[in-house]
Protein backbone atom coordinates (compact mmCIF):
# COMPACT_ATOMS: atom_id res chain seq x y z
CA UNK A 1 0.00 0.00 0.00
CA UNK A 2 1.32 3.69 -0.33
CA UNK A 3 0.31 6.60 0.94
CA UNK A 4 -0.70 9.79 -0.84
CA UNK A 5 0.66 12.40 1.29
CA UNK A 6 0.21 16.28 2.22
CA UNK A 7 3.74 16.64 0.28
CA UNK A 8 3.11 14.96 -3.17
CA UNK A 9 -0.04 16.69 -3.43
CA UNK A 10 0.43 18.64 -7.49
CA UNK A 11 0.48 22.83 -7.14
CA UNK A 12 -2.14 24.34 -9.80
CA UNK A 13 0.92 24.47 -12.31
CA UNK A 14 2.18 21.09 -12.33
CA UNK A 15 -1.31 19.89 -12.56
CA UNK A 16 -2.11 21.83 -15.82
CA UNK A 17 1.17 20.56 -17.33
CA UNK A 18 0.53 17.14 -16.19
CA UNK A 19 -2.91 17.34 -18.11
CA UNK A 20 -1.26 18.82 -20.97
CA UNK A 21 1.38 15.95 -21.12
CA UNK A 22 -1.56 13.60 -20.46
CA UNK A 23 -3.23 14.85 -23.98
CA UNK A 24 -0.46 14.01 -25.47
CA UNK A 25 -0.61 10.88 -24.28
CA UNK A 26 2.34 10.91 -21.74
CA UNK A 27 1.06 8.23 -19.02
CA UNK A 28 4.17 9.04 -17.35
CA UNK A 29 2.24 12.12 -16.84
CA UNK A 30 -0.84 10.42 -15.58
CA UNK A 31 0.84 8.33 -12.86
CA UNK A 32 2.23 11.59 -11.76
CA UNK A 33 -1.57 13.24 -11.32
CA UNK A 34 -2.10 9.82 -9.46
CA UNK A 35 0.05 9.52 -7.15
CA UNK A 36 -0.15 13.24 -5.96
CA UNK A 37 -3.90 13.36 -6.24
CA UNK A 38 -5.61 10.11 -6.32
CA UNK A 39 -5.39 9.92 -1.58
CA UNK A 40 -7.70 13.06 -1.73
CA UNK A 41 -9.53 12.32 -4.45
CA UNK A 42 -10.58 8.74 -2.91
CA UNK A 43 -10.86 10.55 0.43
CA UNK A 44 -13.49 12.98 -1.41
CA UNK A 45 -15.53 9.77 -3.26
CA UNK A 46 -15.65 8.13 0.02
CA UNK A 47 -16.97 10.84 1.59
CA UNK A 48 -20.15 10.78 -1.18
CA UNK A 49 -20.09 6.95 -1.41
CA UNK A 50 -19.30 5.72 2.14
CA UNK A 51 -18.21 2.34 0.67
CA UNK A 52 -14.26 2.32 -0.56
CA UNK A 53 -14.76 -0.24 -3.19
CA UNK A 54 -17.56 2.43 -4.75
CA UNK A 55 -14.88 4.88 -3.80
CA UNK A 56 -12.22 2.73 -5.80
CA UNK A 57 -14.63 2.22 -8.59
CA UNK A 58 -15.21 6.33 -8.93
CA UNK A 59 -11.56 7.37 -8.77
CA UNK A 60 -10.61 4.38 -11.45
CA UNK A 61 -13.72 5.47 -13.60
CA UNK A 62 -12.35 9.38 -13.03
CA UNK A 63 -8.49 9.25 -13.82
CA UNK A 64 -9.92 7.10 -17.29
CA UNK A 65 -11.89 10.09 -18.06
CA UNK A 66 -9.19 12.41 -17.09
CA UNK A 67 -6.81 10.39 -19.78
CA UNK A 68 -9.43 10.18 -22.36
CA UNK A 69 -10.55 14.01 -22.44
CA UNK A 70 -7.48 15.51 -20.80
CA UNK A 71 -7.07 17.62 -24.21
CA UNK A 72 -10.91 19.24 -22.92
CA UNK A 73 -9.27 20.70 -19.81
CA UNK A 74 -8.88 24.70 -20.89
CA UNK A 75 -7.34 26.71 -18.46
CA UNK A 76 -9.14 29.96 -19.53
CA UNK A 77 -12.62 28.08 -18.07
CA UNK A 78 -11.41 26.71 -14.16
CA UNK A 79 -8.58 25.43 -12.78
CA UNK A 80 -6.97 22.26 -13.06
CA UNK A 81 -7.54 20.90 -10.03
CA UNK A 82 -11.27 22.20 -10.32
CA UNK A 83 -11.64 20.42 -13.74
CA UNK A 84 -10.66 16.60 -12.16
CA UNK A 85 -12.14 17.17 -9.16
CA UNK A 86 -15.25 17.92 -11.10
CA UNK A 87 -14.91 14.97 -13.46
CA UNK A 88 -14.24 12.93 -9.93
CA UNK A 89 -17.91 14.36 -8.17
CA UNK A 90 -19.68 14.36 -10.80
CA UNK A 91 -18.70 9.99 -11.08
CA UNK A 92 -19.58 9.95 -7.34
CA UNK A 93 -22.90 11.50 -8.11
CA UNK A 94 -23.99 9.41 -10.49
CA UNK A 95 -22.53 5.85 -8.50
CA UNK A 96 -24.83 7.95 -5.88
CA UNK A 97 -27.95 8.05 -7.58
CA UNK A 98 -28.41 7.47 -10.69
CA UNK A 99 -27.02 3.92 -11.60
CA UNK A 100 -28.35 0.60 -10.56
CA UNK A 101 -26.12 -0.78 -8.16
CA UNK A 102 -26.62 -5.18 -7.57
CA UNK A 103 -23.79 -4.79 -4.91
CA UNK A 104 -25.41 -2.46 -2.51
CA UNK A 105 -26.66 -4.86 0.58
CA UNK A 106 -23.29 -6.95 1.34
CA UNK A 107 -21.96 -4.22 3.93
CA UNK A 108 -24.76 -1.42 3.23
CA UNK A 109 -24.39 1.35 5.84
CA UNK A 110 -27.91 3.38 6.52
CA UNK A 111 -27.76 6.97 5.59
CA UNK A 112 -27.73 8.08 9.03
CA UNK A 113 -24.14 6.80 9.47
CA UNK A 114 -21.22 9.64 9.42
CA UNK A 115 -18.28 9.20 10.48
CA UNK A 116 -17.01 11.77 13.02
CA UNK A 117 -14.72 13.72 10.62
CA UNK A 118 -17.10 13.51 7.81
CA UNK A 119 -19.71 15.57 9.92
CA UNK A 120 -20.04 19.03 8.76
CA UNK A 121 -18.40 21.23 11.61
CA UNK A 122 -15.43 18.75 11.46
CA UNK A 123 -15.86 19.52 7.60
CA UNK A 124 -15.65 23.09 8.15
CA UNK A 125 -13.09 22.89 11.61
CA UNK A 126 -10.38 22.27 8.48
CA UNK A 127 -10.97 24.88 6.17
CA UNK A 128 -8.50 27.50 6.06
CA UNK A 129 -9.43 29.83 8.94
CA UNK A 130 -8.48 32.83 6.81
CA UNK A 131 -10.05 31.56 3.78
CA UNK A 132 -13.06 33.24 2.19
CA UNK A 133 -15.13 30.00 2.12
CA UNK A 134 -15.12 29.45 5.74
CA UNK A 135 -15.58 32.42 6.45
CA UNK A 136 -18.58 33.04 4.31
CA UNK A 137 -20.21 29.82 5.60
CA UNK A 138 -19.65 30.96 9.04
CA UNK A 139 -22.01 33.74 8.37
CA UNK A 140 -25.21 31.44 8.15
CA UNK A 141 -27.38 29.97 10.22
CA UNK A 142 -25.79 26.86 11.28
CA UNK A 143 -28.21 24.52 10.18
CA UNK A 144 -27.99 25.93 6.94
CA UNK A 145 -24.25 26.15 6.41
CA UNK A 146 -24.80 22.32 7.90
CA UNK A 147 -27.00 21.87 4.51
CA UNK A 148 -24.62 22.97 1.87
CA UNK A 149 -21.75 21.47 3.65
CA UNK A 150 -23.61 18.00 3.56
CA UNK A 151 -24.89 18.40 0.15
CA UNK A 152 -21.69 18.78 -1.48
CA UNK A 153 -19.58 16.88 0.74
CA UNK A 154 -21.56 13.72 1.39
CA UNK A 155 -24.00 14.06 -1.44
CA UNK A 156 -26.94 14.36 0.34
CA UNK A 157 -29.71 15.17 -1.82
CA UNK A 158 -32.72 17.67 -0.93
CA UNK A 159 -34.65 14.87 0.39
CA UNK A 160 -31.71 13.61 2.39
CA UNK A 161 -31.01 16.87 3.83
CA UNK A 162 -34.77 17.57 5.20
CA UNK A 163 -34.49 13.91 6.93
CA UNK A 164 -31.01 14.65 8.23
CA UNK A 165 -31.76 18.43 9.47
CA UNK A 166 -35.51 17.60 10.28
CA UNK A 167 -37.06 20.25 8.18
CA UNK A 168 -40.06 19.90 5.78
CA UNK A 169 -38.45 19.13 1.96
CA UNK A 170 -39.35 22.72 0.94
CA UNK A 171 -37.58 24.47 3.73
CA UNK A 172 -33.98 22.71 2.84
CA UNK A 173 -34.79 23.90 -0.70
CA UNK A 174 -35.51 27.60 0.06
CA UNK A 175 -32.46 27.44 2.78
CA UNK A 176 -29.90 26.18 0.26
CA UNK A 177 -31.14 28.73 -2.17
CA UNK A 178 -30.80 31.65 0.15
CA UNK A 179 -27.58 30.48 1.86
CA UNK A 180 -26.17 30.23 -1.60
CA UNK A 181 -27.33 33.93 -2.88
CA UNK A 182 -25.67 34.71 0.51
CA UNK A 183 -22.46 32.59 -0.25
CA UNK A 184 -22.10 34.10 -3.76
CA UNK A 185 -22.70 37.85 -2.37
CA UNK A 186 -19.44 37.24 0.36
CA UNK A 187 -17.45 35.32 -1.69
CA UNK A 188 -17.73 37.42 -4.68
CA UNK B 1 -34.57 31.69 -16.74
CA UNK B 2 -33.45 35.13 -15.69
CA UNK B 3 -29.92 35.44 -14.58
CA UNK B 4 -30.23 34.62 -11.10
CA UNK B 5 -32.36 31.74 -11.97
CA UNK B 6 -29.04 30.29 -13.99
CA UNK B 7 -26.93 31.15 -11.17
CA UNK B 8 -29.21 29.23 -8.89
CA UNK B 9 -29.54 26.38 -11.28
CA UNK B 10 -25.63 26.42 -11.70
CA UNK B 11 -24.79 26.16 -7.99
CA UNK B 12 -27.64 23.69 -7.45
CA UNK B 13 -25.86 21.72 -10.54
CA UNK B 14 -21.93 21.86 -8.36
CA UNK B 15 -23.80 20.93 -5.28
CA UNK B 16 -25.31 17.70 -6.79
CA UNK B 17 -28.76 18.63 -5.67
CA UNK B 18 -30.66 18.54 -9.37
CA UNK B 19 -32.63 15.48 -10.26
CA UNK B 20 -31.99 13.44 -12.77
CA UNK B 21 -34.42 15.39 -15.85
CA UNK B 22 -32.91 18.73 -14.56
CA UNK B 23 -29.30 17.30 -14.79
CA UNK B 24 -29.34 16.70 -18.22
CA UNK B 25 -31.04 20.33 -18.66
CA UNK B 26 -28.03 21.27 -17.16
CA UNK B 27 -25.41 19.66 -19.11
CA UNK B 28 -26.85 20.82 -22.39
CA UNK B 29 -26.74 24.03 -21.28
CA UNK B 30 -22.82 23.49 -19.92
CA UNK B 31 -21.79 22.22 -23.39
CA UNK B 32 -24.09 25.00 -25.41
CA UNK B 33 -24.36 27.54 -23.11
CA UNK B 34 -21.37 29.67 -22.07
CA UNK B 35 -22.45 32.10 -19.92
CA UNK B 36 -24.22 29.26 -17.97
CA UNK B 37 -20.84 27.23 -17.98
CA UNK B 38 -18.94 30.30 -16.60
CA UNK B 39 -21.70 30.45 -13.40
CA UNK B 40 -20.62 26.90 -12.87
CA UNK B 41 -17.05 27.33 -12.98
CA UNK B 42 -17.29 29.93 -10.77
CA UNK B 43 -19.40 27.76 -8.43
CA UNK B 44 -16.81 24.78 -8.03
CA UNK B 45 -14.35 27.79 -7.55
CA UNK B 46 -16.11 29.10 -4.07
CA UNK B 47 -17.03 25.50 -3.06
CA UNK B 48 -13.58 23.44 -3.89
CA UNK B 49 -12.31 24.47 -0.83
CA UNK B 50 -14.56 21.85 0.88
CA UNK B 51 -13.27 18.88 -1.42
CA UNK B 52 -9.76 20.28 -0.08
CA UNK B 53 -11.16 19.07 3.36
CA UNK B 54 -11.06 15.30 2.77
CA UNK B 55 -9.12 12.89 3.90
CA UNK B 56 -5.79 11.86 1.96
CA UNK B 57 -6.77 7.77 1.74
CA UNK B 58 -4.08 5.27 1.44
CA UNK B 59 -4.44 4.00 -2.28
CA UNK B 60 -5.57 0.42 -2.40
CA UNK B 61 -2.83 -2.16 -3.97
CA UNK B 62 -3.94 -3.10 -7.44
CA UNK B 63 -5.66 0.54 -8.36
CA UNK B 64 -2.86 1.57 -10.68
CA UNK B 65 -2.60 -1.56 -12.59
CA UNK B 66 -6.71 -1.50 -13.31
CA UNK B 67 -6.14 2.23 -14.26
CA UNK B 68 -3.24 1.58 -16.57
CA UNK B 69 -5.27 -1.20 -17.98
CA UNK B 70 -8.30 0.45 -18.69
CA UNK B 71 -5.72 3.02 -20.83
CA UNK B 72 -5.53 1.15 -23.84
CA UNK B 73 -9.38 -0.09 -23.80
CA UNK B 74 -11.31 2.13 -26.55
CA UNK B 75 -13.80 4.68 -25.10
CA UNK B 76 -16.91 2.68 -25.94
CA UNK B 77 -16.05 -0.41 -23.82
CA UNK B 78 -16.08 1.88 -20.83
CA UNK B 79 -19.72 2.12 -19.69
CA UNK B 80 -20.69 5.54 -20.06
CA UNK B 81 -17.21 6.96 -20.68
CA UNK B 82 -17.93 11.03 -21.65
CA UNK B 83 -18.93 13.14 -19.02
CA UNK B 84 -21.59 14.48 -20.57
CA UNK B 85 -23.38 11.45 -21.91
CA UNK B 86 -23.68 10.02 -18.19
CA UNK B 87 -26.57 11.18 -17.57
CA UNK B 88 -28.32 8.98 -19.95
CA UNK B 89 -28.10 5.92 -17.57
CA UNK B 90 -30.20 7.50 -14.98
CA UNK B 91 -32.59 7.37 -17.89
CA UNK B 92 -32.19 3.20 -18.02
CA UNK B 93 -34.11 3.36 -14.77
CA UNK B 94 -37.15 4.52 -16.15
CA UNK B 95 -37.92 1.24 -18.73
CA UNK B 96 -40.52 1.86 -21.64
CA UNK B 97 -43.26 -0.47 -20.38
CA UNK B 98 -44.80 -2.08 -23.78
CA UNK B 99 -48.32 -3.65 -23.56
CA UNK B 100 -47.48 -7.25 -21.88
CA UNK B 101 -50.49 -10.27 -22.84
CA UNK B 102 -52.40 -10.31 -19.55
CA UNK B 103 -50.67 -13.07 -17.24
CA UNK B 104 -52.27 -14.85 -14.91
CA UNK B 105 -52.61 -12.10 -11.94
CA UNK B 106 -49.78 -12.58 -9.65
CA UNK B 107 -50.72 -14.51 -6.32
CA UNK B 108 -49.72 -11.62 -3.95
CA UNK B 109 -51.86 -9.24 -6.15
CA UNK B 110 -54.81 -11.42 -5.91
CA UNK B 111 -54.73 -11.81 -2.07
CA UNK B 112 -57.80 -9.42 -1.13
CA UNK B 113 -56.65 -10.37 1.95
CA UNK B 114 -53.73 -8.69 1.52
CA UNK B 115 -55.06 -5.31 0.40
CA UNK B 116 -57.97 -5.33 3.10
CA UNK B 117 -55.96 -3.91 5.31
CA UNK B 118 -55.00 -0.63 3.99
CA UNK B 119 -57.69 1.79 4.43
CA UNK B 120 -57.69 4.79 6.25
CA UNK B 121 -56.01 4.08 9.38
CA UNK B 122 -52.98 5.01 8.66
CA UNK B 123 -50.75 5.50 12.37
CA UNK B 124 -50.74 8.88 13.77
CA UNK B 125 -46.78 9.39 12.29
CA UNK B 126 -48.16 8.80 9.18
CA UNK B 127 -50.53 11.52 9.08
CA UNK B 128 -48.13 13.70 10.84
CA UNK B 129 -45.21 12.86 7.69
CA UNK B 130 -47.77 13.25 5.20
CA UNK B 131 -49.23 16.70 6.80
CA UNK B 132 -45.02 18.06 7.12
CA UNK B 133 -44.91 16.59 3.76
CA UNK B 134 -47.17 18.37 2.29
CA UNK B 135 -46.46 21.56 3.62
CA UNK B 136 -43.40 21.14 2.16
CA UNK B 137 -44.95 21.20 -1.97
CA UNK B 138 -47.15 23.78 -0.53
CA UNK B 139 -44.49 26.05 0.14
CA UNK B 140 -42.85 25.29 -3.15
CA UNK B 141 -46.15 26.72 -4.91
CA UNK B 142 -47.05 23.04 -5.71
CA UNK B 143 -49.51 22.03 -3.60
CA UNK B 144 -49.96 17.90 -4.30
CA UNK B 145 -53.81 16.80 -5.78
CA UNK B 146 -52.98 13.72 -4.08
CA UNK B 147 -51.21 11.96 -1.23
CA UNK B 148 -50.38 8.65 -0.79
CA UNK B 149 -48.98 7.36 2.80
CA UNK B 150 -47.08 3.62 1.68
CA UNK B 151 -47.16 1.91 4.75
CA UNK B 152 -45.28 -1.41 5.18
CA UNK B 153 -46.16 -4.63 6.59
CA UNK B 154 -45.99 -3.94 10.22
CA UNK B 155 -48.04 -0.38 9.10
CA UNK B 156 -44.99 1.87 9.63
CA UNK B 157 -45.10 4.82 7.08
CA UNK B 158 -42.21 3.97 4.78
CA UNK B 159 -42.65 6.33 1.70
CA UNK B 160 -45.40 8.97 0.32
CA UNK B 161 -46.34 9.56 -3.44
CA UNK B 162 -47.42 12.74 -4.39
CA UNK B 163 -49.26 13.51 -7.43
CA UNK B 164 -49.51 17.29 -8.93
CA UNK B 165 -52.61 18.95 -10.98
CA UNK B 166 -49.98 19.32 -13.85
CA UNK B 167 -49.89 15.27 -14.08
CA UNK B 168 -46.49 14.97 -12.51
CA UNK B 169 -45.90 12.67 -9.61
CA UNK B 170 -42.97 11.44 -7.01
CA UNK B 171 -42.50 9.28 -4.51
CA UNK B 172 -40.69 10.36 -1.38
CA UNK B 173 -39.35 7.97 0.71
CA UNK B 174 -39.05 8.07 4.71
CA UNK B 175 -36.91 5.01 5.52
CA UNK B 176 -34.25 3.44 3.88
CA UNK B 177 -35.17 -0.09 2.23
CA UNK B 178 -32.58 -3.15 1.90
CA UNK B 179 -32.57 -4.07 -1.48
CA UNK B 180 -30.99 -7.60 -2.36
CA UNK B 181 -28.03 -7.74 -5.04
CA UNK B 182 -29.91 -8.28 -8.11
CA UNK B 183 -32.90 -6.42 -7.52
CA UNK B 184 -34.69 -3.42 -7.66
CA UNK B 185 -37.50 -1.16 -6.09
CA UNK B 186 -40.70 -1.37 -8.75
CA UNK B 187 -43.52 0.74 -8.38
CA UNK B 188 -46.83 0.40 -9.28
CA UNK B 189 -50.15 1.63 -8.86
CA UNK B 190 -53.40 0.42 -9.84
CA UNK B 191 -55.72 2.78 -11.36
CA UNK B 192 -58.57 0.30 -12.65
CA UNK B 193 -58.48 -2.86 -11.62
CA UNK B 194 -60.21 -4.02 -14.75
CA UNK B 195 -56.40 -3.07 -16.69
CA UNK B 196 -54.69 -4.16 -13.29
CA UNK B 197 -50.93 -2.88 -11.88
CA UNK B 198 -49.57 -0.37 -13.75
CA UNK B 199 -45.63 0.20 -13.24
CA UNK B 200 -44.87 3.60 -13.03
CA UNK B 201 -41.12 3.51 -11.72
CA UNK B 202 -37.97 1.33 -10.72
CA UNK B 203 -35.26 2.12 -8.31
CA UNK B 204 -32.56 0.56 -6.63
CA UNK B 205 -32.90 2.24 -3.35
CA UNK B 206 -35.09 4.18 -1.50
CA UNK B 207 -34.50 7.96 -2.74
CA UNK B 208 -37.13 10.49 -4.28
CA UNK B 209 -37.78 9.83 -7.60
CA UNK B 210 -40.74 11.31 -10.48
CA UNK B 211 -42.90 8.85 -11.27
CA UNK B 212 -44.09 8.24 -14.82
CA UNK B 213 -48.24 8.76 -14.67
CA UNK B 214 -47.81 10.06 -18.26
CA UNK B 215 -50.25 7.08 -19.66
CA UNK B 216 -52.93 7.20 -16.73
CA UNK B 217 -55.70 9.56 -15.85
CA UNK B 218 -56.00 11.75 -13.24
CA UNK B 219 -54.92 10.09 -10.01
CA UNK B 220 -58.42 9.35 -7.98
CA UNK B 221 -59.76 9.25 -4.21
CA UNK B 222 -58.51 5.54 -3.13
CA UNK B 223 -56.25 4.53 -6.35
CA UNK B 224 -53.49 2.46 -4.95
CA UNK B 225 -49.97 2.72 -4.62
CA UNK B 226 -47.36 -0.01 -3.66
CA UNK B 227 -43.37 -1.11 -4.15
CA UNK B 228 -42.53 -4.51 -4.87
CA UNK B 229 -38.99 -6.37 -5.04
CA UNK B 230 -38.23 -7.18 -8.30
CA UNK B 231 -35.29 -8.51 -10.69
CA UNK B 232 -33.17 -4.69 -11.39
CA UNK B 233 -34.60 -4.31 -14.56
CA UNK B 234 -38.02 -4.28 -13.16
CA UNK B 235 -40.50 -7.25 -13.24
CA UNK B 236 -40.50 -9.55 -16.42
CA UNK B 237 -44.18 -9.82 -16.98
CA UNK B 238 -45.23 -6.22 -16.62
CA UNK B 239 -47.17 -7.23 -13.94
CA UNK B 240 -45.56 -7.62 -9.57
CA UNK B 241 -43.86 -10.65 -9.13
CA UNK B 242 -42.04 -10.27 -6.07
CA UNK B 243 -43.32 -9.40 -2.12
CA UNK B 244 -44.91 -6.14 -1.93
CA UNK B 245 -43.07 -3.93 0.78
CA UNK B 246 -45.05 -1.35 1.46
CA UNK B 247 -48.61 -0.27 0.00
CA UNK B 248 -51.24 2.89 0.52
CA UNK B 249 -54.04 4.73 -1.56
CA UNK B 250 -54.36 8.43 -2.77
CA UNK B 251 -56.28 10.64 -0.88
CA UNK B 252 -56.64 14.61 -1.73
CA UNK B 253 -55.42 17.11 1.29
CA UNK B 254 -57.75 19.84 2.53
Amino acid sequence: MTVSSEDSALDEDELGRALQRCAGGDRAALRKIYEGEAGRMLGVAQRMLRRPALAEEAVHDTFLQVWRHAASFDPARGSARGWLFAILRHRALNILRGEVRTDLVDDFEPMGLLSEEDKPDAMIMRLSENGRLRRCLEKLDPARRDAIVLAYGNGLSHGELAGRIGVPLGTVKSWIRRSLSVLKECMG
Amino acid sequence: MTADDRDAFAAAYVLGLLDPRDMQEAERLLAEDPAYAAHVADWRERLSELDRTAPSLPLPQGLWTRIEAGLDAPATAQPAAGIRTETVRAEAAWPERKAQPEPALSRLWRSLGFWRGIGLAASAAAVLLSVALSVAAVQLGRKPAMIAVLLTDSREPAAVVHTFRDGRAELVPLAPIDVPAGRALEIWTLWDRARGPVSIGLIDEARTVRLNLDELPRTDEGQLFEITLEPSTGSPTGRPTGPILMKGTASAPL
